[in-house]
């Protein structure tokens, strides 16, 4: 039961270094118009990639603090809300990111074969 | 709603000031629009179940903070602290050893005198300064970790840009022990606190057969008078090793700080040393002083002989006027 337990973890722990590289240009790829925070979680999660709060709200902030994002706040229904969209930087860094990304995902279809 | 005003509320309490009202700001928002859409998703009025639902799923107020915080914040951190709780264990063996010590003495005094209940309270008093000289050191050592954990924060900031031409030589002469300057900061800021603010315990101190235990102070009020330049002094001792300790290593600049920081407490000891008399047993002390004067004159000679004499071992100076592909021997 331990050893099972022990093997989910570290299965938990790949997937997870994993996924986080990807989901930095999953986000950029969703922010060439603006969203706010629930609403990208939402757009991503229906194209597939499900993502929790606590790890995407502060994703948002570090990009943004890289330059990669820019924000503004606009008051909506009656309440604030914090809108994301990537800034000429963010686009740039993106297509480059997305070429890698397609390089590796060649690479490992060539390995895993 | 009153328990996600908490919840926020709880969330910037753990969070640097200056990026508090803005994450708070967006948090609340996130909630309100995570709360609405789960209410319509599932059919159910926002009530206070479905909040708590949700505040479990974003995770305790800490574990929220953690996320938002740029950096984990650390008194000190992990790197350090190993030797923070072995300075710490030293001195706890120390003060157990001195309250063994005293406690034997006073049961045994206790046991030939029985009647004396005045040895007793000395005792206790005497226990009692043990503690109270043990917390103030643990709070010293404490503040002093605090500040170098802060110092190598800050080094390690620019790590990306680094060249493998910057390693020191195996056989480096600038080559630091931490310990050492974790060491200098501390006893800079003890003795700094006693001589500005507890001066009548610069004392000797004993215990005779009479007067139980007696305490002669060194420094008469008149000693107050070099207590400006002591205090220029520790203050540009204690930033010298803050320095070397963020560089990691002695440079040329710091080791030339430290052959001028040696003359000033040279010219210091000297003006203390022939200025009117400001210790109540002059003539000991300033044969101590003079003693410790001659120590830091042949010290500052034998610096500046290997500031004059030593090549420089500098390999990242080097490497910065892109000089590393020239053979390094």
């Amino acid at each position: 039961m331990v050893e099972m337990l022990q093997r989910d973890a570290l299965r938990d722990n790949l997937g997870l270094e994993f996924r986080r590289g990807a989901l930095v240009l999953a986000v950029l790829s969703q922010l060439r118009g603006e969203q706010y925070g629930y609403s990208l979680k939402k757009a991503l999660g229906e194209q597939g990639l499900e993502i929790d709060e606590g790890t995407l709200y502060p994703l948002l902030r570090r990009l943004e603090a890289q330059g990669l994002l820019r924000s503004r706040w606009r008051v909506e229904e009656g309440r604030p809300r914090r809108y994301y969209r990537i800034s000429p930087l963010g686009e740039q860094i993106q297509r480059e990111l997305a070429a890698d990304w397609r390089a590796l995902a060649r690479a490992l279809d060539r390995l895993l074969a | 709603m009153e328990l996600i005003d908490r919840y926020v509320h709880e969330v910037g309490r753990h969070l640097p000031r200056r990026m508090r009202a803005d994450v708070q700001a967006e948090l609340r928002s996130l909630l309100l629009d995570t709360l609405e859409e789960r209410a319509r998703a599932t059919g159910r009025p926002a009530d206070s179940e479905l909040v708590k639902k949700v505040l479990r799923e974003f995770g305790t107020p800490q574990e929220v903070a953690a996320r938002y915080a740029p950096q984990p914040q650390y008194l000190i951190g992990p790197r350090l602290f190993p030797a923070y709780k072995m300075t710490i264990g030293i001195m706890a063996l120390v003060v157990a050893a001195l309250f063994l010590a005293f406690f034997v003495r006073g049961v045994l005094k206790i046991i030939h005198h029985p009647a004396d209940a005045v040895n007793l309270r000395a005792a206790l008093d005497v226990v009692g300064k043990i503690l109270y000289t043990a917390f103030f050191n643990f709070g010293l050592v404490t503040l002093v970790f605090a500040i170098v954990e802060r110092v190598q924060q800050q080094r390690e900031l620019p790590g990306e840009s680094w060249d493998p031409a910057s390693l020191p030589p195996v056989d480096d002469p600038d080559r630091i022990t931490p310990a050492t300057h974790v060491f200098s900061l501390y006893a800079i800021l003890a003795l700094a606190i006693l001589f500005n603010f507890y001066p009548e315990w610069v004392a000797l101190v004993g215990f005779g057969k009479l007067a139980g235990q007696w305490r002669l102070p060194l420094l008469r009020p008149e000693f107050s008078m070099h207590l400006p330049l002591l205090n220029v002094w520790w203050g540009l001792a204690f930033a010298l090793n803050l320095l070397v300790l963020r560089h990691g290593r002695w440079r040329r600049e710091t080791r030339w700080a430290e052959f001028g920081l040696g003359l000033f407490s040279g010219v210091v000891l000297l003006l203390i040393v022939t200025g009117p008399p400001v210790f109540r047993y002059n003539r000991p002390v300033k044969g101590i002083l003079l003693g410790a004067l001659a120590i830091v004159v042949i010290e500052a000679g034998e610096r500046l002989y290997h500031l004059l004499t030593r090549r420089p071992s500098e390999p990242w100076r080097a490497a910065e006027a892109g000089a590393s592909g020239e053979p390094v021997d």
